[in-house]
């Protein structure tokens, strides 16, 4: 991944932009200290690790440019060439949540044939398709094609997931992380597409596999407030997904309290103050948030979850203190303060 | 935390109680994974009773992804794929089990930089999504062996807990090999420090599994007339003193699985059911199971040397 990409190039509204987030838990025993992003995201030697404090301690690392010259997915089967470059960064959010983020816009090219590279540099971020130009129900085949991951006939198309795997397992790697997190968590891959139209929408689906899709129109916002959106989409989608494992997992109404503590805490300690919905997403793209917080509710699921982790630790508390007052000597009491 | 399966005689019975440690462990609530590093004969997909890849996947194991030709190695869903319905679905309260299975007709490979590379980086991905990785290499002295001792020293992975497991029967021919695999010549601990490990560290993290081991007391063994008994006995006090001479003596044995009918027919995990409801498995090749499974875990079951 040598060079830097620059994603608001371009910017004529052609095309389709397509991309994948994926979100883990960073190999870490603490929270990453603010002061560490930059060693620890700084993948790019000389160009700088953008961070921020506020809201939520935030960092991003440059963006890489990765080649590609593959046959892309469509829904017809269609075979469609594409060559060109994608961008990929990864993020850390509150010290503790990684993602490895990918995207690139989908344009068709002129040209006949494969054109010299420096063709490509000169767009960092587009892929081209070559052939053939033709316009809008084109986008659609590509798009579905994309985000349907069930038909296994069509071509396998961009590797985005090797891509973010690779950037996520740079950052695991790096040497100022001791590989000791507080617990574990699976990795979520949200993948997206959007395009500019006079509507703004969105729309998520969390299929049976685990699969996440959305997709996105907006109209005239900078290629990085769609990314920043879906980065923070993917963000949230993967703190409710993972404090609900913890959750069906920790909270066997009649297990001894010290597993049901062991389980829980760290979710606790190191994941509720993280939600955050919107908190870097540009003013004018907040309502597609918001739609997506009446519709599948995310914030309503989180606080009924939070709720029921502090009403079974109150439960405990009293438990425990009713038997102490009893004259009972009280089970193992560490952990419930905080 | 890294758990790596070896032995130095075939048929052990490494690979099934591996696999089922994983899946006891996986019901005991952790996330577990299991990566069959056994590249010329990965089985591990018949103990789970996952028939696709029953003798290794055709769809990019680790195999294919050790040598760099796919950028993630096969993962299969256990509580999704296994063909066994009693198996089928995660019960509450248990974690993910998770296979990674060799390749069908893989064969072993020698050691290169990159081969170590993407060792390493696959233990430092797995780790930040799994509670327990167990590693089941093959038989004897491998080059899997020796690439996960030098993955193990990376600095990428100090830091983060390995422990081994040598599987042995129960005969004065296995526990003098398998004291040969790990303080002999060319043994783990020698082929460890050769990698940048501590003998000493590497020494505390090696426990020993005896397999298939008839208990003189059982009641199973109520029908045997008292000579046999008493012959058994007096077999079983050589061994034990054998066993100390060569370094695994008790204090460096983690468990000790008794022989069980079901798994003298046949490699497959044993579930509550098959003890409970068909009643053909033995309570205590479960319960030994599962307390391996809990003292793997167990910082405590570690340090008592
Ligand atoms: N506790 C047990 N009681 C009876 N039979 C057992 C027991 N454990 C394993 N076996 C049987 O021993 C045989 C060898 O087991 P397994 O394949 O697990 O050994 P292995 O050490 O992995 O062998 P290999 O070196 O070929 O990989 C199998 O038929 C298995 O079912
Ligand atoms: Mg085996």
């Amino acid at each position: 991944m040598p060079s830097p990409a620059r994603s608001d190039a371009g910017g004529d509204g052609a095309g389709i932009l397509i991309g994948e987030v994926h979100t883990g838990l960073l190999l870490n025993s603490a929270s990453l200290r603010q002061d560490m992003l930059p060693a620890v995201l700084g993948l790019l030697p000389g160009e700088r690790v953008r961070s921020f404090e506020r809201p939520i301690s935030h960092a991003v690392s440059p963006e890489l440019l990765v080649g590609v010259d593959c046959d892309l997915s469509t829904a017809s089967g269609t075979r469609v060439r594409g060559i060109g470059t994608l961008a990929v960064r990864a993020a850390i959010t509150g010290g503790r949540v990684l993602q490895g983020s990918a995207w690139t816009r989908l344009m068709g090219g002129h040209a006949e044939h494969r054109l010299p590279w420096s063709h490509y540099l000169a767009r960092p971020g587009v892929v081209e398709t070559v052939g053939r130009r033709r316009n809008h129900p084109y986008h659609a085949d590509l798009a579905d094609g994309f985000l349907d991951r069930t038909n296994n006939r069509k071509a396998p198309g961009i590797d985005f997931g090797a891509i973010c795997g690779q950037i996520m397992g740079e950052v695991q790697r790096s040497p100022y992380l001791d590989r000791r997190s507080p617990f574990k968590a699976a990795r979520t891959t949200l993948r997206w597409v959007a395009e500019e139209s006079p509507e703004r929408r969105i729309g998520f689906i969390l299929g049976d596999d685990g699969s996440r899709t959305t997709r996105i129109t907006f109209d005239g916002q900078p290629i990085s407030a769609v990314i920043e959106l879906c980065e923070d989409l993917a963000l949230h989608d993967w703190l409710l997904s993972t404090l609900l494992d913890v959750i069906d997992r920790g909270m066997p109404s009649d297990g001894p309290h010290e597993t049901m503590m062991r389980r829980i805490r760290p979710a606790v300690d190191h994941l509720i103050h993280l939600w955050m919905p919107g908190a870097r997403v540009v003013e004018s793209l907040l309502p597609l948030w918001e739609s997506l917080d009446t519709k599948p509710g995310f914030t309503r699921q989180w606080d009924t979850l939070v709720n029921r982790i502090r009403d079974q630790l109150a439960l405990r508390t009293l438990t425990l203190l009713s038997a102490s007052a009893e004259g009972v000597p009280g089970r193992n009491e560490q952990g419930i303060r905080s | 935390m890294l758990v790596i399966a070896t032995s130095d005689k075939g048929g052990t019975g490494r690979s099934v109680t591996s696999c089922n440690v994983a899946y006891r462990r996986a019901l005991q609530g952790s996330d577990v994974c299991y990566l069959d590093f056994d590249f010329g004969s990965p089985t591990s997909g018949a103990i789970f009773s996952i028939d696709p890849v029953s003798r290794g996947t055709e769809g990019g194991g680790l195999h294919s992804y050790l040598q760099g030709k796919i950028a993630e190695p096969q993962r299969i869903d256990v509580w999704r794929q296994t063909d066994r319905e009693t198996l089928r679905s995660r019960p509450p309260g248990a974690g993910r089990l998770v296979l990674l299975p060799g390749d069908q007709g893989g064969g072993e490979f020698s050691m290169t930089k990159d081969i170590l590379q993407r060792c390493t980086k696959l233990f430092v991905r797995l780790l930040e999504e799994f509670d327990l990785c167990v590693v089941d290499l093959s038989a004897g002295r491998s080059y899997a062996a020796e690439l996960v001792l030098a993955a193990t020293a990376q600095q990428e992975l100090r830091g983060v807990p390995h422990r081994w497991l040598v599987f042995h029967r129960w005969t004065r021919q296995h526990v003098i090999a398998a004291s040969g695999l790990v303080y002999g010549r060319r043994g783990l601990i020698e082929a460890g420090a050769e990698r940048g490990h501590d003998s000493q560290v590497l020494a505390d993290s090696i426990r020993f599994v005896r397999t298939a081991v008839v208990n003189p007391d059982s009641e199973e063994l109520a029908g045997l007339r008292p000579t046999q008994v008493v012959w058994l006995l007096d077999c079983n006090k050589d061994l034990q003193e054998l066993a100390r001479q060569h370094q695994l003596g008790r204090t460096m044995v983690l468990a000790t699985i008794p022989l069980d009918p079901v798994l003298q027919m046949r490699e497959q995990l044993i579930s509550d059911r098959d003890v409970w409801a068909s009643q053909i498995a033995n309570a205590a090749t479960v319960a030994a199971f599962d307390q391996l499974a809990r003292r793997i875990a167990d910082d405590a079951a570690w340090d008592e040397l």
